[in-house]
């Protein structure tokens, strides 16, 4: 039949060009190793094809015609990587890593398809009516206290574990409240005039916004109580982040124009993003669409629009709202860390609430083995480097996890829970939104 | 094709160190083909990654008897080919053995596995405000087993010299699987044969470091950092030798050329080099504040006598951090200027600098090639970078003759052939450059006490009896 020929010679070009994109961005790697520490599965397995300069050398394999991009090897390997591009801000040579897995993940699943499990969450998550049903399923199982109850009955070891950690990982969704209450006594703080800063939009999310629709709000909050227009942009949907990193780059695509289309009609100077994962993804989508002659070029300009929460919120110095007595132990998440290198501006927003103390956890700079799916795909090695990350939280001895990425709030948080430990889980921006609101901020025209 | 593994090997393996920790898919092994010197690839029949002294005794024992080559390996960032596969050999990794065992603090002293990172000792030892003084270029991902098998030195091996001189104790794995244990608990070499100091730098020809004891050092008071900026290498050149034969004593003297400076201000590692510049010296001082400020200002007039355009100093440590970076990641930055990188290493005098830095420009641009240089100015340990693409094969025959012309002309000025990155394979055609048979063949007759079945990292180091030396018209 003609049009499966054209579908498959379609797939073929595109597996081409994945493969050419990939020789360009694979000659500045030397081989020098510099990457390999920076490894959480190398640094743990000790094998180097579970190391970046390793995954490399396969890819050039498969670029060179030497090995099978669906070979066992070139899938096990190119899988296990975690996608924390760590590796990234340690290399000399700046190998885009991060591009390549991707391309390389499209070449491998062209070849053999990937599992259910990563096949089944992909096409729930790109289409707004499916992920709108589990997410309405998670947090119903969230709110009974089902989630919760689960994760402690069922057994860690068998064949339900994985549902034990899923479990485990909706009941961390639940909100933390620091302790304490109003006090308004920083209400005398300069106010910054409504609309006084650039108008942005707020990109929703798909996880984000299905359990952690509270981050959102919050965002938008303390965004506007520091002088920014929110403009609300409907028809956006998920960022394609979850795709592009599991190689169905076709989907991530048609993602990405969707979004790049409704964002750009809205008129927006920038797009503020509170998931460090999709911030990362989105502040790619040049890289992503620049070989789609209609979008490279839009594509290049939405990206230097793309702006992380906590990033557009130090760059004004947020005002500083009320006191919060209590302690946090703060992790980076990779993707704002190693993906987009932003480091300060978290603490920045986090210091703008007095009297909080903020701890960065020893390793915070190593990824929790989240990692997108990974914990679920992965469930030994992501539960081992889980379990490094969730005995460091625990070392800093504070009232709760802080970190800026669901992912990572939903790992650390089933790893503290299965522990059975008493820590919550926070997002930066959730403690500043507290803040503004015992200062009172809310309380008038501008909340 | 070499014919695969036997299985009863293989199981015999799996049974000492695990399955999981054996690799023999050859889509696997592809990965360990090169260590950092790419312009070598073997695909070996094996990888072995044991965890514990006993298991590498155990795999080298096995194959001793099966009469199988055994090729050791740290992180594989050696850039002599000293970690390149034997075909019909087995790796034997030391990843897996990355545990600090104990840093006794009083007495200065730090017992680790070989795969200990480098620069993962000096973190851990600085809460006792100690620190490991030999600091490869590499140092943050290279491994202490790969620095005592290629005795590496680094910027500050200037005025602390290189690894053996901090190496104290040994446990060695023999070719024959037999566990040995030399020095080491403040025994030292003393009152025997020094063989800690004889398999430091033994480049894996002798067996298997399999625990390593090394000294530590307080970590010093005061350090003063300059940062000098020439219009060309030989200006620089000439403020190196104007600074040593001051009679200072500076930790390090790095140079690096105008190329360099692109790269890696190009990085992630920009460390403040001004592009435009010629070359520039960093030259650092360290010990107890009294005298650092003199010294420093030593060094200033010398760079200023030599035609200097500015001389900075990192007043903060962060300025000098970023500056040491930048030329620690210099190769890895290589990567933005070419697809292929040949990175040299020979020493000459240090008097002999800014001729024989002229002369290397001069075997450049004869070639048509371009050569980028950073190195360690202040012992005269060159590092000719020539970059090139491999897929450009008339290209490629330049790079070897240019190589080849390099060494000779550093041979020829009274130098010699590696000054850290070891003979392995890559040298190993130059040792007649500079040894006789006689020395060649007792360096032959020291091997076979270790390894009298020749299996140990067979191919490296030392030339072949019946291979001819570097044809002569190379030096012309």
């Amino acid at each position: 039949m003609p049009s499966v020929t054209h579908t498959a010679s379609v797939a073929t070009a595109a597996l081409a060009g994945a493969v050419e994109a990939q020789k360009e961005r694979l000659l500045p790697c030397v081989h020098c190793g510099f990457c390999l520490p920076a490894c959480p599965t190398y640094t743990r397995l000790g094998n180097e094809a579970d190391s970046p300069r390793g995954r490399l050398h396969l890819m050039k394999a498969v670029v060179e015609g030497r090995l099978d991009a669906g070979s066992e090897a070139f899938r096990t390997h190119i899988d296990r990587c975690l996608g924390c591009r760590a590796c990234e801000p340690v290399c000399p040579s700046g190998v885009e890593y991060g591009t390549l897995l991707e391309l390389a993940r499209h070449t491998a699943t062209s070849k053999v398809p990937p599992g259910w499990l990563t096949r089944g969450l992909l096409a729930v998550m790109a289409s707004p009516f499916l992920r709108g049903a589990l997410f309405l399923g998670g947090r119903v199982l969230r709110v009974t206290g089902l989630a919760a109850l689960g994760a402690k009955l069922v057994p860690a070891l068998g064949p339900l574990r994985n549902a034990r950690l899923g479990l485990a990982m909706l009941a961390a969704t639940s909100p933390w409240r620091p302790p304490g209450r109003t006090s308004g006594s920083a209400a005398a703080q300069p106010m910054v005039p409504a609309g006084s800063r650039p108008t942005v939009a707020v990109l929703v999310g798909c996880v984000q916004e299905g359990l952690y629709s509270r981050v959102n709000d919050a965002t938008i909050r303390t965004l506007v109580a520091n002088g920014f227009e929110v403009v609300p942009v409907a028809g956006q949907d998920c960022c394609g982040a979850l795709h592009a990193h599991g190689g169905d780059l076709e989907r991530a695509r048609s993602l990405a124009r969707r979004n790049l289309d409704v964002f750009t009609a809205a008129g927006v100077e920038l797009v503020v993003v509170n998931t460090a994962g999709c911030g990362a993804a989105m502040k790619d989508y040049d890289a992503l669409l620049e070989d789609d002659e209609a979008y490279a070029e839009r594509a290049k300009d939405f990206a230097a629009r793309v702006r992380d929460a906590t990033e557009i919120l130090a760059e004004v110095g947020p005002r500083p709202g009320a006191p919060i007595q209590t302690s946090v132990a703060y992790d980076h998440p990779c993707h704002l860390l190693h993906a987009q290198r932003i480091e300060q501006a978290p603490l920045d927003v986090l210091a703008a609430v007095p009297e909080l103390d903020v701890r960065v956890i020893a390793n915070a700079s190593e990824c929790c083995g989240g990692a997108g799916i990974y914990g679920l795909t992965h469930p030994d090695l992501g539960g081992r480097i889980g379990g490094d990350k969730v005995r460091s939280v625990r070392a800093a001895g504070a009232d709760a996890a802080c970190t800026p990425n669901p992912g990572c709030m939903m790992q650390i948080g089933a790893g503290l829970r299965l522990e059975g430990a008493r820590e919550g889980v926070v997002h930066p921006v959730e403690l500043l939104d507290e803040s503004y609101r015992r200062a009172g901020f809310y309380n008038g025209a501008d909340g | 094709m070499n014919t695969p593994l036997e299985t009863r090997i293989v199981r015999a393996l799996n049974a000492i160190v695990g399955p999981d920790h054996v690799v023999t898919d050859p889509e696997r092994l592809v990965v360990y083909e090169s260590d950092g010197l790419t312009s070598y690839r073997v695909i070996p029949l094996a990888v072995v990654l044991p965890a514990t002294t006993e298991e590498v005794a155990a795999v080298v024992k096995l194959l001793h008897g099966e009469g199988i080559p055994v090729v050791p390996r740290g992180a594989g960032t050696g850039l002599s080919g000293g970690a390149l596969p034997s075909a019909d050999g087995v790796v034997v990794g030391t990843a897996r053995m990355n545990r600090i065992l104990e840093i006794d603090s009083d007495n200065r002293i730090a017992r680790l596995q070989p795969g200990v990172v480098n620069a993962h000792l000096t973190v851990a030892a600085k809460p006792y405000s100690l620190y490991y003084a030999p600091d490869p270029s590499s140092q943050s991902t290279c491994t202490l087993g790969g620095n005592v098998a290629e005795n590496s030195g680094g910027p500050h091996c200037l005025k602390y010299g290189v690894t053996q001189r901090y190496v104290t104790g040994l446990t060695v794995v023999l070719p024959s699987g037999e566990v040995i244990r030399l020095g080491g608990a403040g025994r030292s070499a003393r009152g025997a044969l020094d063989l800690v100091g004889l398999f430091v730098g033994s480049e894996g020809c002798f067996g298997i470091a399999t625990e390593i004891e090394v000294k530590l050092l307080p970590v010093t008071e005061g350090v003063r950092t300059l940062l000098g900026i020439f219009e060309t290498m030989e200006a620089a050149g000439h403020a190196v030798t104007a600074i040593i034969s001051e009679g200072l004593l500076p930790a390090a003297v790095e140079i690096v050329d105008n190329a360099t400076i692109r790269a890696v201000e190009a990085s992630v590692y920009a460390g403040g080099f001004p592009v435009d510049a010629g070359a520039a010296l960093v030259i650092e001082f360290d010990g107890t504040e009294a005298g650092l400020d003199a010294d420093a200002d030593r060094a200033e007039a010398c760079c200023r006598q030599a035609g200097a355009s500015e001389v900075k100093r990192a007043t903060e440590a962060t300025q000098r951090a970023a500056l040491w970076n930048g030329r620690k990641k210099a190769f890895g930055a290589m990567g933005r200027i070419a697809p292929d990188l040949l990175v040299q290493d020979a020493t000459v005098p240090r008097t002999r600098l800014p001729e024989v830095l002229a002369r290397i420009t001069e075997i450049g641009e004869r070639y048509e090639l371009k050569v980028a240089n950073v190195f360690h100015a202040g012992d005269g340990n060159l590092h000719p970078n020539i970059l090139f693409d491999r897929n450009d094969p008339d290209e490629l025959d330049r790079v070897e003759r240019a190589s080849k012309e390099i060494m000779c002309l550093c041979v020829e000025v009274g130098g010699t052939i590696t000054g850290e990155h070891g003979v392995g394979v890559d040298k190993r055609g130059y040792m007649q450059l500079v040894l006789g048979e006689v020395e060649i063949e007792a360096m032959r007759a020291v091997k076979r006490i270790f390894d009298p079945s020749g299996l140990f990292n067979p191919g490296k180091v030392l030339p072949d009896p019946a291979s001819p030396p570097v044809p002569a018209e190379a030096s012309a």
